[in-house]
């Protein structure tokens, strides 16, 4: 068994060689981590450090040296993931101390308050129809096709969406934090504007083009920045944040639609809120899922062109257009 | 067709190597959770959208081993983030926080010119060679043809400015 200094020195080696767009040999490296558990850890805590300094080096260049990134540095970047410094991955719920929590009780009671002199009516949106409506001066929402949401004649500021998707444009207001319900979900905007989807099963997406969301303040309390995309596959799944283009969030305003490794079930759902035509994923198509981005005009005309657009096959079924994964 | 046979090969390369990709995700610290981690590293590759990739398996792997830097890297912060959260937080308003507090961006700065200071004492190229590699993104070979030295010296430089970072690192602890 190697003594720590060794384990630390030979974790540094291979910091440094894999930290190389051209390393390949990851099998003597997986050989040389099976070795001794501690081997992990070693290399976990060398390239933390690395990358945390690099990270400081980077968001405080110094005087005269902002510069040295040049052109040369995008050389390797085809081959080089998304770096360890983005923060996709599964986000750890926050903890909160005991004064905090107090502090949310209050306002939980005052929300409750509230809640009780609202006074809401519900919107909804046949599948293929869209419609923008404006709550008050510089906030606004675009609602999809299939989409069934509630607002709050007492309150400009307060939105519950209940089933498809809504892309939020709000004028920022300190005083008065514009809120949006997302089942039990709360979302406060930080002035933004952000896009809501909700799902079966208590799915849900939040993504941010500007500004910033404060997701669950009184639990998980994240913010969700502009370019990132907050997910949760169903309810009580564990919460990831992912980066997106900003130009993305709200497409669909434009009839576009983009889908990420999505679920064949879960393109025919968004496919069919967005054009009005009924779309099914093929039964035994489960783990099956698609990436790609799509106009959805010309499905219109011409609803079995989805097979081409995202590499499925598709059949009518009467008047039903079942999609599988070819 | 460019950019869908490239993800294609991917698929083929990970669906290939899905074993190895277990082990190495075991061997990282996954533990029981590589069969989860795999199908993350998949999703990471699938919304990165990557052109085309030289090497596939490589870049599965490297894929897999920046997954398990991020999760250490954010354990780790969540549990600074705990420690002096009730300190810090609880004046914040709910809903608004987050943000770096003024004193916080300054002793990051402060923290950045002890880290530049500590590189530059290694020697100015070790400094270059760490930005160039680490921040940058430069390929070592293309660095060490960039200062006109070779490969083993930009590999030990890397090596030197790495250890006293460590060193750092056990300081501030």
């Amino acid at each position: 068994m190697a003594s720590d200094g060794t384990i630390r020195q030979q974790a540094r080696d291979w910091a440094v060689r894999t930290g190389d767009p051209a390393f390949v040999d990851w099998e003597a490296f997986t050989l040389w981590l099976e070795a001794d558990p501690a081997h992990a850890l070693a290399y976990d805590e060398v390239m933390t450090t690395v990358s945390d300094a690099a990270d400081l080096l980077a968001a405080h260049p110094a005087s005269g040296e902002v510069g040295s990134g040049t052109a040369a540095a995008n050389d390797d970047a085809d081959d080089v993931p998304m770096s360890a410094l983005s923060r996709t991955g599964p986000v750890r719920r926050a903890w909160l101390g005991g004064a905090v929590a107090a502090c949310l009780a209050l306002v939980g009671a005052l929300w409750m308050f509230q809640a009780e002199r609202r006074d809401l009516y519900t919107l909804r949106t046949g599948a293929g129809e869209t419609r923008s409506i404006s709550l008050e001066a510089g906030t606004s929402v675009d609602i999809a096709g299939g989409t069934i949401i509630t607002f709050d004649r007492r309150d400009r500021r307060f939105a519950r969406l209940e089933e498809g998707q809504a892309l939020f444009t709000v004028r920022h207001d300190a005083a008065r934090p514009f809120e949006v319900m997302v089942g039990d979900e709360r979302l406060v905007d930080v002035g933004t504007v952000f896009d809501v989807q909700r799902g079966e099963a208590d799915a849900l997406s939040v993504a941010v083009a500007e500004g910033a969301v404060q997701f669950d303040p009184e639990g998980a309390n994240l913010r969700v920045s502009p370019g990132e995309m907050l997910h949760r596959e169903g309810r009580g799944e564990t919460l990831t944040l992912s980066k997106l283009p900003a130009a993305q969030v709200g497409e669909w305003r434009e009839g576009r639609l983009t889908f990420d490794a999505a679920p064949l079930a879960v393109v025919a759902d968004r496919l069919s809120r967005a054009t009005g035509i009924d779309y099914a994923a093929a039964p035994g198509s489960g783990s099956a899922s698609v990436s790609g981005s799509i106009l959805i005009g010309p499905l219109r005309a011409d609803p079995a062109a989805i097979g081409p657009l995202l590499g499925l096959s598709v059949r009518a079924e009467g008047r039903r257009w079942v999609i599988g994964s070819d | 067709m460019n950019a869908e046979s490239s993800s294609a090969g991917l698929e083929a390369a990970f669906l290939q190597n899905r074993e190895k990709l277990i082990r190495f995700l075991r061997a990282r610290g996954a533990g029981e959770a590589a069969e989860d981690l795999v199908q993350e590293v998949w999703l990471k590759i699938a919304a990165a959208r990557p052109g085309p990739v030289a090497s596939p398996l490589a870049y599965l792997f490297r894929t897999a081993d920046l997954l398990m830097i991020d999760r250490f890297r954010s354990t780790r912060q969540a549990d600074a983030r705990d420690r002096d959260w009730s300190e810090v937080h609880a004046d914040d308003p709910p809903g608004v926080s987050a943000e770096p507090s003024p004193e916080r961006r300054l002793s990051a700065a402060q923290e950045a010119q002890t880290v530049l200071a500590l590189l530059d004492g290694l020697g100015s190229r070790v400094t270059r060679v760490f930005r160039r590699h680490r921040i940058d993104g430069v390929a070592q070979k293309a660095v060490a043809a960039e200062l006109g030295v070779s490969l083993s010296t930009v590999e030990g430089d890397l090596r030197v400015a790495y250890r006293a970072l460590e060193e750092w690192k056990e300081r501030a602890k």
